[in-house]
């Protein structure tokens, strides 16, 4: 009887503690003004924008610091951001940067020629002493860089061992970000944990898996921002995530699934949208199998209602692609290129020509994964349509990384078909990785499907060793129109963006670069 | 009982050995590797070599775990590929949050869970005993993580009595009211299973006890009916429910993943999930060591109780 | 296999288990035959259609497929899934359970090593690493979820194997030259297999929520193929808009858990041979009374305990045993009753009734009374009947290993004794609970208090069993076989110390035993039971001298006694009667040598045959006690 009076106790102080929670903490969720709360999709790597890969954490990287360069507002065009002009000589390789005065990292240090120097070096020079602070995965964006040279306190030069077009967007993505050497020097490996950078807020604290809270930088050279902090919140499950906007436990969340924007439709919150440098493709393996067929890649297509995905499945956050180029690049991309339409009948014709009436294919599907939009959904309808036309489709479906490590070898042996998308931030990047022969996995590419056209491996050759941007266009522009016609791939979605705020945030936009900038948000 | 435990902890190393390699063998067996995992879209083959070579990981995968082992001896699990920091950091922080609420979890499942079982037992055929068996059926037959989320749906989002997700507030003391305001949903859900196993079983271990002569001898004694439930029946069934006990700890520790997940909650259940799944060997490794090695610690506290509990036990 | 059946069918819980999992399975077998829709062909424009729309009974998912077919469909799945994990991980973990177990020695050392690396590794982690191994696919989901389940079973099942392995039988076919293979299939299985069973039946619901789980974390089955835990890992991302597309498996799962899991235990229960004997009911703080005939006489002023046409009867399904069947008893102030029978004669069963602590259910007292001091108390209110209980009538039992809590000290067993009746301070309790333990001439009995009863031997156990008796000086000390488990000397000092007991403190004794050597030593008086009834009553000496029924000679013929020399030793031939078909007339008809038709007709009476004799035969073997 002792026992049980003692349970009963306990019992009773539970819930007394509980209903005194419940009672300190009235509606808990209301966040202070001034203070943004940003849900992210996960957990941050690091933050040092030389060692990270992925868009979820350069959300929080180009709010801490700058490049010499940056997107224009809006645009996928460079603009001055550390640097103030620079010059690029007549052949293309060397770039001259005059840099900005009177910058300082908020470790207190100086922002000159030799810490822009130091950067490059940490990344590119495996006999710097802090090189060992890496990896620095995506530094072959900068492999063309031979030497990086402070000319004088204020003016550094690049050259590099060729003429490479997209060398300024390279230097405006995270990995071109300017970090602290300083604070590098003092913390070393531990430099992620610890950044400093010259952006426009400044790092406070990292709580494992909780938050990265940001506070702004009344010293930023662009102006004080107007939020007083930012807190970047990892919720890795989508559900979470927006019961938490919902509750008001976050004024802002990314990437929004598309079946949850209804739940937005409200006064209380607003949407944002933007279109990016994205597209949603899917590979077909040009070296054997029916795909070896243009006829039948052409076939695919027009067998697969991408209207249907992309307003249906995705909920309309995604547009219709036409080509391999995204139009956020508007400086590229073909106007007069027109998506394959959805029409059944001309794809069975097709099959018919091609002497192939149920040709079997297999296809990779994935988990999920970096722009992958909602791949199982959109891959079970694919398949739905395709089988419509006469293809007997068997999906494989694989863990993202395990995904990668199959299709990104080639497809040879493998499977007839892939999902893939990818995030540029040049409309160089993707066709001269993913469609020149020269890129065919066994000589380090993308080309997972084995697409071979000498007339497009001279246009983007070209197009990579010109300055002219006009002459760029012009490459490109072609380069859109064959590949449209021989279908490597079937084009299927462009994605645009998404985000969702309460409505005490204001001034809030999307970049076409996907990035996060919230040095103009203000909050009530 | 000092040199039983000793014992004890020592056999428990060659448990956590054969661990270390089943794991290092798995992530080995694993497609795809963590230079593919960070590079993602850029993982070409020279570039998935390249990095490879930075992280060390271009060596023979047994003289990886040899080395892995050596620094382990000296306290060093090595640095997480992904995360770019020491595992050990990482693991303990991680491991707290979980010990928080898998802790938490244990304690209340333990609790309403023999409570449950004792009431049901004791009422055999009642009301209450058909009540808490069909609620305890209910409950281990939910998917915990199904459970979660219609938790958030109801409690946070509709009433808005606790927080979403998250283990602290965002803004605000971190007192234990505010960590009992965020713990209070997904300890509950993770406890669910785990209490209707634990019900059952102690409701059959008390229906055991119960017809043994000595509580014939007991109740011949005059002794009440609270007397024979809790202090009588109880303690000799806690014989056979506390080794239970320590199989459920484990239990509720890989439930934890799940609500970990679907609370955001900055525990090790969801970094191991994450370090698999980015292939973060040396991560995956400390931390599954790490949870394996407090679960064997566990289970020779449960022993330990389990013969304090019971003389006739010699250790 | 009837009989499994038919106990299935008794417990109505899983019973109702039973036919919703026979509807599933039935719908999921005729799944390919109802007229549905196909469960893969998509219309995303018509997404998220609400449940009971046209077309679609149950609405659609996010790709506008019909839930009700995925539902078919991917139930039909989920359950192949479930049980083919069930069987898998049941037959791999019971083969290296089976062979750890029987093996022993450095195998069993070597495997349980293995089985403990498995479990201590978070098992929903060797799943996920076990999936992403093997590559996508619900077949690998489902290995990965038997694969993790294997050591449970390996364990669980090598608990048992050892249990067994050492058992004669096994022993006697290892004599007999059998291989260990021929051992194990024909000695060892038979004998695991009904846990085997159990423990899959019990782990199959658990199977399906492990690979909801796994679908949870993102590795499930290939789409389009719909089964339960994909069904619902896909709908998850709406579970807020279109909370039906998740509901729809979810609560499919959880009627299939729930049915599996009432099915599992019906399983175990009827698989358990206690519960065929009603055993696994707990009993009630006292018997119940049913009392469907009128009480006993009323209660008779002299005697300090008296039973009155007591009925006790055991309700075990259809049967009725019936135990106890009217008997009449009385003890007067400072006598020793000993009342003597065959096991199954129903004179424990008429001790433990006295007090209402005979097991109930399945034991009910269907008629007469128990009057102590003129009180009834049968069908007396709980709280008098504890109250009396030890303070009043104590009892002691047979086998005092049993009936002493094995994890307290009998010193704090001998001083709850006392403080349930008495509020006195646990300091004088303790010297009480010493004082005690000396009376019952234990030695070092200071020392003795802390002592767990496992740590005493028999004789001492039974010495504290008569202490705890004894500790509120009772009336009556009921004592059920108190020497049967004992040996020969220990029994006599035990009776020797009853004995002087009885005569110190004057405290009457209902003295239960099968001996008539004891009773000759101790007891004034004998009843003689059988098959539930008093065949013969009278002092010792004259039952003794002259046994009057037939049953009674034959019992003492069967017994040595103490100190009397030897005697024909012989048993009674036959079996008692089973008491829920108890024979018209005389129960020991079968087995009398004397039997003539008359015996068998009619009840029989107790009849007087002298002052104090009684005896219930139409032909004793003497006529008339001379007074």
């Amino acid at each position: 009887m002792k026992l049980l009076t003692m349970t009963r106790r306990a019992l009773l102080a539970a819930v007394a503690a509980s209903a005194l929670a419940i009672g300190a903490n009235p509606a808990a969720a209301q966040t202070p003004p001034g203070v943004l709360v940003v849900g992210q999709v996960a957990e941050p790597q690091a933050l040092d924008p030389h060692a990270v890969t992925a868009v979820n954490d350069f959300r929080i990287l180009m709010n801490v610091y700058d490049g010499l360069v940056r997107y224009a507002s809006g645009t996928l065009e460079v603009e001055p951001a550390l640097a103030t002009s620079w010059e690029i000589s007549e052949d293309g390789t060397v770039y001259t940067f005059t840099l900005r005065e009177g910058v300082s990292f908020h470790d207190g240090s100086a922002f000159d020629a030799e810490a822009v120097v130091f950067n490059f070096d940490r990344m590119l020079d495996e006999n710097h002493p802090y090189h060992d602070t890496g990896p620095f995965p995506l530094s072959f964006f900068f492999s063309a860089v031979e030497e990086v040279e402070a000319l004088d306190d204020m003016t550094v030069q690049f050259t590099l061992n060729a003429p490479y077009a997209p060398f300024l967007s390279n230097l405006a993505y995270p990995t071109g970000l300017i970090v602290s050497p300083a604070a590098v020097m003092e913390h070393g490996a531990e430099f992620g944990r610890n950044p400093s950078g010259t952006g426009a807020f400044v790092f406070e604290e990292w709580r494992a898996n909780e938050a990265v809270v940001v506070t702004g930088n009344p010293d930023y050279w662009g102006g004080a921002p107007a939020l007083e902090a930012v807190v970047f919140r990892p919720i890795t499950d989508a559900n979470t995530r927006v019961a938490e906007m919902l509750a008001g436990g976050i004024d802002m969340m990314v990437e929004v699934p598309p079946v949850a924007l209804s739940e937005f439709g409200g006064d209380s919150f607003q949407i944002v949208e933007q279109a990016g440098p994205h597209v949603w493709f899917l590979i077909l393996n040009a070296l054997e199998g029916p795909f070896a067929d243009v006829r039948v890649r052409q076939a695919a297509n027009y067998a697969i209602n991408k209207e249907a995905i992309v307003n249906d499945v995705l909920e309309g956050t995604a547009a219709v692609a036409a080509g391999p180029t995204p139009p956020a690049f508007a400086w590229a991309y073909n106007e007069e290129l027109e998506p394959y339409p959805y029409d059944p009948d001309r794809a069975r014709e097709l099959l018919a020509e091609a002497g192939v009436e149920n040709p079997e294919i297999t296809f990779y599907v994935t988990e999920g994964g970096s722009g992958m939009l909602d791949p199982v959904a959109m891959g079970t309808a694919i398949q739905a349509d395709l089988e419509a036309v006469g293809f007997d489709v068997t999906i494989e479906t694989y863990e993202w990384n395990t995904f990668l490590g199959r299709v990104n070898p080639g497809l040879e042996g493998e499977a007839d078909m892939a999902e893939m998308a990818w995030m540029t931030n040049d409309p160089d990047t993707l066709p001269y990785l993913a469609l020149r022969t020269d890129a065919w996995p066994d000589q380090g590419g993308f080309n997972s499907g084995y697409y071979s056209n000498p007339e497009v491996d001279a246009l983007l050759e070209e197009a990579r060793s010109s300055t002219d941007q006009d002459r760029r266009a012009e490459l490109y522009r072609q380069m859109q129109v064959i590949v449209q016609e021989d279908a490597p791939w079937v084009f299927v979605a462009n994605w645009v963006q998404n985000a969702v705020t309460n409505d005490r945030v204001e001034g809030f936009a999307l970049e076409p670069s996907f990035f996060l900038l919230l040095h103009d948000v203000v909050k009530n | 009982m000092g040199r039983y435990i000793l014992r004890r902890l020592l056999s428990a190393i060659p448990v956590l050995i054969g661990i270390s390699v089943i794991v290092f063998a798995i992530m080995a067996m694993i497609p795809g590797d963590p230079a593919t995992a960070i590079l993602g879209s850029y993982a070409t083959p020279e570039n998935v070599a390249e990095l490879n070579r930075d992280l060390g990981l271009d060596q023979p995968l047994v003289q990886r775990y040899f080395i892995w082992l050596g620094n382990l001896v000296q306290g060093d699990l090595g640095r997480s590929f992904n995360l770019n920091r020491p595992v050990l950091d990482e693991v303990l922080e991680r491991f707290n949050a979980t010990l928080i609420l898998a802790g938490t979890a244990f304690i209340l499942c333990s609790f309403l869970g023999i409570a449950a079982g004792v009431i049901s037992a004791a009422r055999q055929y009642g009301f209450a005993d058909k009540a808490i068996t069909f609620a305890v059926l209910l409950g281990i037959s939910i998917p915990s993580f199904f459970l979660g989320m219609m938790m958030i749906l109801i409690f946070a989002v509709n009433l808005r009595w606790f927080p979403v997700s998250g283990m602290w507030p965002i803004y605000g003391t971190r007192d234990i009211w505010a960590l009992i305001d965020h713990l209070t949903m997904p300890a509950l859900a993770l406890a669910v299973v785990a209490t209707g196993v634990i019900a059952r079983l102690s409701r059959s271990a008390m229906l055991e006890v119960l017809r043994q002569d000595f509580i014939r001898t007991a109740r011949a004694k005059g002794v009440r009916e609270r007397g024979i439930i809790w202090r009588h029946a109880l303690r000799a069934a806690m014989v056979s429910i506390i080794p239970v006990l320590g199989i459920q700890a484990g239990f509720v520790l890989s439930g934890a993943v799940y609500i970990e997940r679907v609370f955001q909650w900055p525990g090790i259940g969801q970094m191991l999930v994450d370090a698999i799944l980015r292939r973060d060997i040396l991560l995956v490794q400390g931390g599954v060591v790490f949870v394996a090695a407090c679960y064997v610690l566990f289970n020779i506290i449960v022993d330990v109780a389990q013969s304090l509990l019971d003389p006739r036990i010699k250790t | 296999m009837m009989a499994f059946l038919k106990l299935l069918a008794r417990n109505q819980l899983a019973l109702a288990g039973l036919i919703v999992m026979g509807l599933v399975v039935l719908l999921a077998v005729l799944t390919p035959i109802l007229p549905l829709a196909d469960p893969d062909v998509t219309n995303t424009p018509a997404r998220f259609t609400p449940p009971f729309s046209e077309g679609a009974l149950l609405g659609t998912d996010h790709l506008g497929r019909d839930l009700l077919s995925r539902l078919m469909w991917g139930t039909r799945l989920s359950l192949a899934v479930g049980f083919a994990a069930a069987f898998i991980a049941a037959t791999i973990g019971a083969a290296i359970g089976i062979i750890s177990g029987y093996y022993g020695g450095r195998t069993d050392n070597i495997i349980m090593r293995f089985v403990d690396v498995l479990m201590a590794f978070p098992y929903i982690l060797l799943a996920l690493a076990i999936v992403a191994a093997l590559g996508p696919g619900l077949m690998n989901a489902l290995i990965a979820v038997a694969a993790v389940n294997i050591p449970f079973f390996a364990r669980n099942i090598r608990g048992i194997t050892v249990g067994i392995a050492h058992k004669e039988f096994v022993d006697a076919a290892r004599l007999a030259g059998l291989s260990d293979a021929k051992i194990i299939l024909t000695e060892i299985l038979p004998n695991v297999l009904p846990v085997i069973v159990i423990a899959m039946s019990t782990t199959v619901g658990w199977m399906i929520l492990e690979t909801a789980g796994l679908s949870f974390l993102g590795l499930g089955s290939q789409p389009p193929q719909a089964d339960l835990g994909s069904m619902l890992g896909e709908a998850r991302s709406a579970l807020i808009t279109n909370p039906h597309t998740s509901l729809v498996p979810g609560v499919m799962i959880l009627i299939i858990v729930m049915a599996i899991n009432l099915l599992g235990d019906g399983v175990r229960d009827a698989l358990d041979p206690r519960l065929k004997s009603g055993a696994l009911s707990r009993p009630l703080p006292a018997t119940l009374v049913a009392r469907d005939r009128q009480p006993g006489e009323t209660a008779d002023g002299t005697a300090l305990l008296q039973l009155s046409q007591l009925e006790t009867q055991f309700h075990i399904g259809p049967r009725i045993y019936r135990a106890v069947g009217g008997v009449d008893l009385q003890i007067q102030p400072g006598e020793c009753l000993g009342l003597i029978g065959e096991s199954g004669s129903g004179k424990s069963v008429t001790a433990l009734s006295i007090m209402g602590l005979v097991a109930s259910p399945p034991g009910k007292i269907t008629g007469g009374s128990v009057y102590y001091r003129g009180e009834e108390l049968v069908g007396a209110p709980y709280e008098l009947l504890r109250s009396l209980r030890g303070r009043k009538v104590a009892y002691i039992f047979q086998d005092p290993l049993a009936s002493l809590h094995p994890l307290y000290t009998v010193g704090d067993q001998l001083i709850e004794a006392v403080r349930v009746h008495r509020n006195v301070p646990k300091a004088e309790a303790r010297a009480h609970a010493i004082e005690l333990l000396k009376s019952v001439r234990i030695p070092n009995a200071e020392d003795r208090v802390d002592n767990y009863p496992h740590e005493m031997s028999g004789g001492m156990r039974q010495r504290v069993g008569i202490a705890m008796a004894l500790a509120n000086d009772p009336d009556v000390i009921i004592a059920d076989e108190p020497t049967t488990a004992l040996d020969v000397t220990v029994q006599a000092q035990i009776l020797t110390l009853l004995d002087d007991l009885r005569r110190d403190r004057g405290v009457v004794i209902l003295f239960i035993t099968h001996d008539f050597g004891v009773v000759a030593q101790l007891c004034d008086r004998v009843a003689v039971m059988y098959a539930g009834r008093i065949v013969e009553q009278g002092t010792t000496d004259e039952i003794l001298a002259s046994p009057a029924h037939p049953y009674t000679r034959r019992l003492m013929a069967c017994v040595p006694e103490l100190g009397g020399g030897r005697r024909r030793l012989e048993a009674i031939p036959g079996l008692p009667p089973v008491v829920d078909k108890l024979p018209a007339g005389c129960a020991f008809a079968d087995r009398c040598d004397k039997v003539r038709a008359a015996c068998r007709e009619g009840n029989i009476t107790l009849d007087e045959i002298g002052a104090t004799r009684r005896v219930r035969c139409i032909a004793p073997e003497i006529e008339e006690v001379p007074a």
